[in-house]
């Protein structure tokens, strides 16, 4: 004779197969996205974008100068990692303000009614440098970590609009954005002043 | 071909092998992200992330198991720490709706069975939901479950069967289904 537990859980992985049940793998669809993610990495690694080589490359030149400097006024000390650090937190700078620029036109697109792919696949490329920045030592400090994570989740969601979600799904993405406060810390997280000022601010 | 050759021809860059290893894998770890996240979007979203990561890191699979079992703890890393982070970004919400007096009103009794197992699945501690679903329901078995979770295969099915006696008190009402 079947034991009570026993029988228990058979009809509960019975009627368990009905939690959460999966519609048919939209293997092509996933595929494309895939590649097309992958390719964009892959071209981010052997090629930066040109906003961020020109940073990187423009930190770099700073880090080197001031690298002489100390070397020649204080030929006892170094300070490599610390050349590392700046060029990172340089481009988090210019990474948060381009994100600022990005989800600021968000809300007033939407407000305007206006809600276009172009916005998702902007959403798609910050996305991929959210990730790289989460992955580097920009995201060492849990503050700017947990911006990050913030941030990576609202781009997900965002990326996510052109796929037949309705303006309803929008309007949750602001208010959530709006309850965690992510654009205020976005902005705080920002150095205050243009572009050049902000970057002289984290040397 | 057989496993070995394929995860060699994709360390070798073999376009048509790494669709491959997609296609012959794909539809468990979907399944299992829509299992655990409970929503399309997202589903594909972490179903996406896992290839991406097993593509990138696949020279350091050492074959000490399956690649599936590999693959699966790629995934639920990769789906945990997703929900983990849509949870808190809507539990914001959540505390808000309740604040207005608009959240869901609990009711006393529930009769669609669907709805409420529903419930009683989701809330479940992480840990013994991620091993009831993948056990009872995706039909992993404990060591594939160990394995992908990073846990002792006794611990998995200490999980399991903490996940049944809680499921079994919440669907109490429905004794009679599982008695007769």
């Amino acid at each position: 004779m079947m034991h009570d537990d026993d029988k228990f859980t058979d009809w509960l992985r019975d009627a368990a197969q009905t939690y959460h049940s999966p519609r048919p793998t939209p293997r092509e669809e996933m595929w494309a996205r895939i590649a097309a993610e992958r390719q964009r990495r892959a071209a981010r690694v052997i090629e930066l974008r040109p906003w961020l080589r020109w940073t990187l490359a423009a930190a770099a030149l700073v880090v080197l100068g001031i690298g002489i400097g100390r070397w020649t006024a204080h030929p006892e000390t170094t300070d490599s990692a610390g050349g590392s650090d700046v060029v990172y937190q340089v481009a988090a700078t210019q990474y948060l303000s381009r994100t600022e620029a990005f989800l600021t036109d968000f809300r007033a697109d939407l407000r305007a009614g206006r809600t276009d792919a172009r916005l998702a696949g902007q959403a798609r490329d910050l996305l991929a440098t959210t990730r790289l920045m989460l992955d580097s030592p920009a995201a060492d400090d849990p503050h700017r970590r947990a911006l990050l994570e913030d941030l990576e989740l609202v781009l997900v969601q965002i990326s996510q609009l052109e796929s037949g979600r309705s303006a309803r799904d929008a309007d949750l993405i602001t208010q959530g954005m709006d309850q965690r406060n992510v654009l205020p810390k976005l902005r705080s997280a920002i150095p205050s002043g243009p572009v050049p000022v902000r970057t002289e601010g984290v040397l | 071909m057989d496993e070995r050759d394929l995860i060699n021809r994709v360390r070798a860059g073999d376009g048509v092998a790494e669709r491959a290893l997609y296609d012959t894998h794909v539809d468990r770890v979907y399944r299992l992200a829509y299992r655990l996240a409970g929503d399309d979007g997202l589903a594909q979203e972490f179903t996406q992330e896992t290839f991406i990561r097993a593509f990138e890191r696949l020279d350091t699979f050492r074959g000490d198991s399956a690649l599936s079992t590999w693959l699966h703890a790629i995934t639920t890393s990769v789906v945990l720490n997703g929900l983990r982070k849509v949870k808190r970004f809507r539990q914001r919400e959540a505390d808000l709706d309740d604040a207005h007096g608009v959240g869901l009103a609990r009711r006393e009794a529930e009769p669609d069975l669907k709805i409420r197992l529903r419930r009683a699945i989701d809330a479940l501690p992480e840990g013994y939901r991620t091993v009831f679903v993948m056990h009872d329901v995706e039909g992993y078995t404990h060591e594939e479950i160990g394995v992908a979770l990073g846990v002792e295969t006794g611990t998995s099915k200490a999980q399991l069967s903490r996940a049944r006696a809680k499921l079994r008190e919440a669907l109490a009402d429905f004794a009679g289904e599982w008695v007769s």
